[in-house]
């Protein structure tokens, strides 16, 4: 460089120069309402009921610039996911959905942004780096700024979301009106782990966006004949057929969960449903009444998708209380 | 510490120093639904560059949200993010992150 200003670290990386803005810390977003939901199917009450359930809670902080969110968990038992993230003039929206039922423990949000649009202060103390044009920062001490301990590509979570492995699937061959769930739609088990030394369980927080999606359903399908009219101990009149159909789905988002020494990618149901149907053929004269119910339905169909890798950076939240 | 730079708050504390490591911020931009975009920004010539994809808008219970995928290029000056093969995308939010190389 023939002018300017440029500083390496310990390891001989620019971290600081001219030209490209350093992110720095702006405060944490504001926790507004939360919504708790699925620890089990709606309107479902036998076998294998039980989900990972999910927490939304809503943040927001006003802020030019687009933030880069951080997330420090309160419980890191738990997995973790911006799942929405929109504007409305200068005020940012986040939707953060955690694993679970339980409202307490909600975690922080560290934002931060690129030096140039950092609020202003009345702190006279620091450093204050500016391109060459001589207006615009990209560095200012003033605002803490963004120091990482970790990070790297995480990649995406397994396809298989479900505790129970392969496609769930349809299976006929049921008595009619069957409905009892043989598979574990929880995803507890299902992430893929990276070393990361940095991680810890007490102060470290992760920015890594969701992008993997995925509806998984278990169908079955019942059916019985019965005969409309018997001669004697055989069927004479025909059968009337009676059909059922019993489904359970759920909707999963990409989610995130810090050990000590691993960042995993894994899932967490968003939304789940429990649908049933059944139809009885009209028996005729001499036959029962026919006639159709049905509870529940599915938004779309079952698949997997957006598993892609995605970068990841870890910090320590410490530094910014 | 013998050489290198540390930078002090105003209560006398360490801010951030030559100690530390960083991402530094190259760009952030929203790319709309199922458009294809592409920027280049010279001052990240050779550097390592990650682009985080952070979806807007998502209606999970209603369809399918599919991610655009980024493609770093051009010894790491040129962006470009376009829908996956085949597919419609959804608007997303890019940040264009930058550290040395």
């Amino acid at each position: 460089m023939a002018y300017g200003f440029e500083a390496k670290n310990d390891s001989g990386k620019v971290i600081i120069n001219d030209t490209i803005e350093n992110l720095h810390f702006i405060g944490k977003a504001t926790r507004g309402s939360n919504n708790s939901n699925y620890g089990d199917f709606p309107g479902y009450g036998g076998s294998n009921d039980t989900l990972d359930g999910r927490v939304l809670h809503t943040y927001t902080i006003t802020c030019t610039g687009t933030p880069v969110a951080f997330i420090k968990p309160a419980d890191y038992a738990r997995w973790h996911s911006i799942i929405k993230q929109s504007v409305s003039s200068t005020t940012w929206t986040f939707e953060v959905m955690i694993s679970g039922t339980s409202t307490s423990n909600p975690p922080e949000i560290y934002c931060f942004v690129n030096a140039d649009d950092v609020p202003s202060t009345s702190d006279t103390h620091g450093m204050i780096v500016y391109k060459s044009n001589g207006s615009t920062k990209t560095f200012d001490s003033r605002r803490q700024p963004l120091a990482i301990t970790g990070g790297g590509t995480a990649a995406a979570p397994p396809s298989d979301p479900t505790n129970s492995s392969g496609l769930p699937g349809n299976s006929s061959g049921h008595s009619w009106n069957y409905s009892s769930n043989d598979h574990d739609f929880r995803s507890s088990n299902r992430y893929t782990a990276h070393s990361d030394s940095s991680a810890n369980t007490s102060t470290a927080m992760f920015a890594c966006s969701s992008l993997a999606q995925g509806v998984y359903k278990r169908q079955q399908h019942g059916h019985k004949a019965s005969c409309r009219f018997s001669c004697f101990g055989w069927c004479c009149g025909g059968y009337q057929d009676h059909y059922s159909t019993a489904a359970w789905w759920v909707m999963y988002r990409q989610a995130f969960r810090l050990r000590s020494g691993n960042f995993d990618s894994g899932w967490t149901g968003y939304a789940a449903g429990y649908s049933f149907s059944s139809v009885a053929e009209d028996g005729g004269w001499f036959g029962g009444g026919g006639g159709s119910w049905s509870s529940g339905s599915m938004p779309y169909a079952a698949k997997t998708i957006n598993l892609q890798s995605n970068a990841y950076i870890l910090a320590d939240s410490s530094r910014y209380d | 510490m013998s050489h290198g730079l540390s930078v002090f708050k105003s209560d006398g504390s360490l801010g951030f120093s030559t100690a530390d490591v960083t991402w530094q911020t190259v760009a952030q931009f929203t790319v709309a639904a199922n458009a294809t975009v592409s920027n280049t920004y010279s001052e990240a010539a050779g550097m390592t560059v990650i682009a985080q994809r952070q979806l807007v808008n998502v209606p999970p219970s209603a369809q399918e949200d599919y991610a655009p995928n980024v493609v770093v290029s051009n010894n790491s000056q040129t962006i470009t993010v376009s829908p996956q093969s085949g597919l419609s995308s959804s608007q997303c939010i890019i940040h264009v992150l930058a550290q040395d190389a």
